[in-house]
């Protein structure tokens, strides 16, 4: 409320328990946007923009990020989406989801009059006995990750997504990209880089035709048609600098006294570029993938020595093929004292095969069985650009799966079956502090059940009774673990709205992911309670 | 948005507009509607055209599906993903886009009771969508025959049975073979089988209006747009040896900047000597290999126009890199790049006749006679323009379906009798799907009878009795080559009619329009005047 008089400010401000409810009920409000793409059988938006660009979407992260979102509590969710994204890349809804619930019940008790920096401990504390429970008990011990478990980690991220019915096939795509990107740090630690995986849409066939190419292949074609279109045994040299006729740099001039010595310095030019290129190809180049331009002018001299070579090849790209195939990217020919130029042969990559392939409409150059499998290249195919949009978004989601699962190795089951089982143990855990924060303990342990709550809802499943039979078999296997084998991992079967053993059925995620979504849930619900005063100043108008 | 005891709480900005729910997919599967009904009526043989008018006042006559769909300006979000699939469609294939557009909004259609009254959770359709997609293409794999790509009678048939529904159908020997003949000549057995037709580089399309259709031809060689440069060269040439180039016979200044300091008065005629010098060189580069046409992708000065001449060579400028590229192929020539690396093998000696002739208003450029060209022009002339590139159009459409079938040579009985066999296999296989996924997939079934349908309607016959019939010869088995004439609307076996289309049409078609249904069921919620990423 404006409080006018009483403080001079040009615009109004909110306090107490308003300010708490209208964030409240920005947050619940994402949430319910988002809440209808959670789960197996969750749905997906289209998004229309203001020029009229279409995007169809199920991906959390991408839906809140192209909403024009005014309030500042639901900015907070949205940015919460956003670094669950970056930091995870797949539980972009369920954080949203949580974080909303966490809130609301939050809010509740305020009313009953806890104080906001009570709720706020609670929530803290719970956070941590939760994520201790889930490393202690809730994980699934793997020694060595099996192959088959991987797949159904990337098959459990992509059942919600438009891919959900092919992630078998996709799956497969997806893990065995990751697996070759395998990178071993000099100092021992293993990594495995995301953007070694390059995604390549072409529209036309179906998803099905989409495949792993062993290597890397870019967008671009032959820059001159005189090329042939296959080279085997290729040797690559990888270029980041302009093949044209040479130029001086700007500022410089050459004045010159007798005027036939300026076509002396026209004949240089070209001859420059020329003999540059004649090192390269003498060091055994045959492949030759340019960074910058290639003038018309140069081109002849590869089409006579039979080799390709592609202009304005984008410099990631180019990076990536240079650790795939053992090659280096070279920026200049010019040895230490820059008298000569030289091209070492051992700068040059090579790959069993180079060659240039229609798809769709267009052409692509792939770089086949190359030294290293450090590069992966995965060609999308599908019905039309949204569609291939949003299967570039899911495969993304699951590849940023299998990546956190092969870093971290310890999966959980999904379906709920964390939230449930954190949900009960939280309970019994809140009866044994005799302090305020119990309240806020089993508050947080109600406002998990959210997920299988939502996910039962999206499947048009009786949720109260599901989630019912759910928390039974929780409560059963943490009290007597010789009676519950097994049982720690319920979840729920959307489609036959049954509950069973996620990890027998094959739903699982990386532990990670879900420490990493209950923290940020936490930390957003925590920051947006902590807020009690809101100020929102006019804007200054423009001086005429 | 909630009302708070605040006042209204806003949480998002108030010019986006949402709509979710129902709803949203009730109104998604009636614009894939009102799009696939745009176009239905020109599927099949008696089809209409369509003349479209686009803001600027131009006309576009065309039955064409993309043809169509391009000039549409559509807002609704799910309409525009349709036009997509037209466009696809168009650059995967080549052809079929009308079926795909019918087709994926047949499925959105069959899919609507379900949404509505039975309540089905479309991912279960979805699924099941999915499932019946495979059935369907094994479908099209069990009845596809195999075909000679040389047996020229039967390629004719079957490129004869894509122009059937289109425009140019009156002249129809004529164009099937043009499309027959330019797309044969460019076709190349490259290593390990890999067959290379590229028909949007080296089968150009020229069209000139006047003359008749009959007049239309396809040449063993290339037309340039072009006249001689200098009009004293001379404007035929038998055997030619042909030069291309891509530099200019001009001179050009350097890249770097330079400044010449003029300190005496005759220096300066030194410096215009020079430029002179510079382009006799040039010339005289060009005239010791002895060629007897010069084709220049940049410029050709007036001073170079003299050498050439004198030295007897003719000298065409300016022409298109691609014209180049084509030029190239066909006559077996190398593009140079700088006159002094001229050398022998470089020049094209594949021409039997370079001519210069005079069609109408305009002079063109003939390089034609080559042996074994595998670049080659269509020249079409007829009435006017619209008729033209209507023309065009279905001969591009004609080239790609000779394509297709160079590149996979496998065919599937054409009118209707696919489709009709498919919606069979599925209906029978529905039965032995579990759970509520049964219906959705008998309901696939059903969309596909939309295409013998849409024939039978365009015919003007009694739908409901001949489809029937045809649903009743299909389940007999054995019959799954019986499809609908066109034409007449009756009932006849596919061998008899001889209607085949390519294998990777028809399977491009079933992928495209399950896909896209598929994406467009799946939306529940649609949110306009979001911000631009």
């Amino acid at each position: 409320m404006s409080e006018g008089g009483m403080l001079a400010i040009d615009g109004s401000r909110e306090t107490g328990q308003d300010v708490r409810t209208q964030n409240m009920m920005a947050a619940v409000s994402i949430a319910n946007i988002v809440k209808s793409s959670l789960g197996p059988v969750g749905l997906d938006k289209m998004l229309v923009d203001n020029v009229g660009d279409v995007t169809i979407t199920n991906d959390g992260a991408t839906i809140l990020k192209l909403l024009d979102v005014e309030h500042p509590a639901g900015k907070v969710l949205c940015e919460l989406a956003d670094l669950q994204d970056q930091e995870v890349g797949d539980g972009t809804t369920s954080v949203v989801i949580l974080a909303a619930e966490l809130l609301k019940r939050g809010n509740e008790l305020v009313k009953q009059r806890i104080h906001p920096t009570s709720i706020i401990s609670g929530y803290r504390l719970a956070l941590k006995e939760a994520v201790r429970y889930i490393k202690k008990t809730l994980t699934i011990p793997m020694s060595k990750l099996e192959r088959s478990n991987l797949v159904m980690a990337a098959k459990t991220s992509m059942n919600s997504k438009i891919i959900g019915p092919e992630s078998d096939h996709f799956a497969e795509i997806a893990v065995s990209a990751m697996q070759n990107v395998r990178t071993e740090r000099p100092d021992g630690s293993v990594r495995y880089p995301l953007k070694a995986v390059n995604i390549i849409k072409a529209h036309g066939r179906s998803s099905r035709e989409s495949v792993l190419v062993d290597g890397y292949a870019i967008n671009c074609t032959r820059a001159a048609q005189g090329m042939p279109t296959s080279i085997s045994n290729a040797k690559i040299a990888l270029l980041d600098f302009n093949l044209a006729r040479h130029k001086l740099k700007l500022g410089v001039q050459v004045l010159v006294k007798d005027p036939r010595e300026l076509e002396a310095l026209q004949q240089r030019e070209l001859d420059i570029t020329k003999e540059k290129i004649q090192t390269i190809l003498k060091s055994g180049a045959n492949v030759i993938l340019c960074s910058k331009g290639i003038d018309d002018v140069c081109l002849k001299y590869f089409v006579e020595a039979g080799a390709i070579a592609v202009r304005r090849v984008p410099k990631d790209d180019l990076r990536r093929i240079a650790k795939a195939t053992g090659g280096e990217l070279v920026l200049t020919m010019a040895d230490a004292d820059g008298a000569d130029e030289e091209f070492d042969p051992s700068w040059l990559g090579s790959a069993g095969e180079v060659s240039e392939e229609r798809l769709g409409d267009g052409e692509i150059i792939y770089i086949k069985e190359c030294v290293k499998t450090a590069a992966q290249t995965v060609v999308l195919r599908g019905a039309n650009e949204y569609f291939l949009d949003e299967v570039e978004r899911s495969l993304h989601d699951s590849l940023c799966i299998i990546k956190r699962a092969l870093e971290t190795n310890t999966l959980v089951a999904g379906g709920g079956a964390v939230e449930t089982a954190l949900s009960v143990h939280l309970e019994d855990y809140a009866s044994t502090l005799g302090t305020r924060e119990q309240l806020a303990i089993v508050e947080f342990a109600q406002a998990l059940l959210v997920i299988p709550r939502t996910l039962a809802t999206n499947a048009a499943q009786d949720a109260t009774e599901l989630v019912a039979r759910l928390r039974a078999k929780h409560a059963v296997s943490q009290q007597d673990p010789a009676q519950g084998e097994g049982m720690q991992y319920s979840g729920l079967d959307l489609v036959a709205g049954k509950v069973v053993n996620c990890f027998e059925y094959g739903i699982v995620e990386p532990a990670i992911s879900k420490v990493k979504s209950l923290r940020f849930a936490t930390e957003a619900a925590v920051t947006i309670l902590r807020i009690d005063d809101s100020i929102k100043l006019n804007p200054r108008e423009e001086p005429q | 948005m909630m009302g708070g005891p605040g006042g209204q709480v806003f949480v998002l900005n108030q010019t986006q507009k949402r709509e979710s729910g129902r709803k949203t997919q009730l109104a998604n599967v009636q614009a894939a509607r009102a799009v696939s009904d745009i176009v239905r009526t020109t599927l099949g043989p008696n089809s209409a055209l369509k003349m479209l008018i686009d803001s600027l006042g131009g006309i576009v006559l065309t039955n064409d599906g993309h043809a169509i769909l391009r000039e549409l300006d559509v807002s609704h979000p799910a309409a525009k993903s349709m036009l997509e699939l037209a466009r696809s469609q168009d650059e995967e294939a080549g052809d079929g886009s009308t079926s795909v557009i019918v087709l994926s909004g047949e499925m959105l259609t069959v899919a609507e009771p379900f949404l509505r009254a039975e309540r089905l959770h479309p991912t279960q359709i979805v699924q099941a969508y999915y499932r019946a997609m495979e059935e369907a293409l094994a479908v099209c794999e069990r009845i596809a025959r195999p075909l000679d790509v040389h047996d020229r009678d039967s390629m004719f048939k079957i490129v004869d049975a894509s122009v059937g529904t289109k425009y140019v159908h009156r002249w129809g020997d004529l164009i099937v073979n043009m499309a027959l003949d330019a797309v044969m000549k460019i076709t190349v057995e490259g290593k390990a089988s890999a067959k290379e037709v590229d028909i949007k580089r080296y089968a150009r399309i020229e069209k000139i209006p006047g003359g008749e259709l009959s007049d239309c031809t396809v040449m063993d060689g290339v037309m340039l747009n072009k006249d001689v440069t200098h009009s004293k060269m001379k404007r035929r040439i038998e055997n030619p040896r042909i030069l291309l180039l891509d530099c200019s016979l001009e001179y050009k200044k350097g890249e770097s900047q330079t400044s010449v300091e003029l300190t005496n008065d005759t220096d300066w005629d030194v410096l215009l000597k020079l430029e002179e010098e510079h382009v006799e060189r040039l010339c005289a580069d060009i005239i010791s290999h002895k060629p007897d046409l010069v084709l220049c992708e940049k410029g050709v000065s007036d001073l170079a126009q003299h050498y050439l001449q004198k030295a007897g060579i003719t000298a065409l400028r300016r022409l298109r890199k691609t014209d180049n590229n084509r030029v190239a192929r066909a006559t077996g020539a190398t593009i140079v790049s700088r006159t002094e690396e001229i050398q022998e093998t470089d020049i094209g000696t594949g021409c039997g006749l370079f001519e210069v002739r005079k069609i109408g208003d305009e002079y063109f450029s003939f390089i034609e006679k080559c042996k074994d060209p595998k670049a080659c022009t269509l020249l079409l002339r007829g009435g006017s323009k619209d008729v033209l590139n209507e023309v065009e159009r279905n001969i591009q459409d004609a080239m790609q379906v000779a394509k297709n079938i160079v590149l996979e040579p496998k065919v599937l009985p054409g009118g209707g009798a696919t489709e009709m066999a498919i919606a069979q296999a599925l209906s029978e296989k529905s039965k032995t799907i579990e759970g509520v996924q049964q219906w959705p997939y008998k309901a696939v079934g059903i969309a596909f009878e939309v295409i013998p349908r849409t024939l039978l309607e365009n015919c003007g016959v009694d739908v409901v009795r001949r489809l029937t019939e045809l649903r009743a010869m299909h389940a007999q088995g054995g019959n799954e080559r019986m499809g609908v004439n066109g034409e007449t609307g009756v009932l006849v076996s596919m061998d008899e009619l001889n209607i085949w289309e390519p294998f990777s049409v028809k399977t491009q078609i079933v992928k495209t329009s399950i896909e896209a249904a598929a994406m467009l069921l799946r939306v529940d919620d649609v949110v306009s005047g979001s911000k631009k990423n």
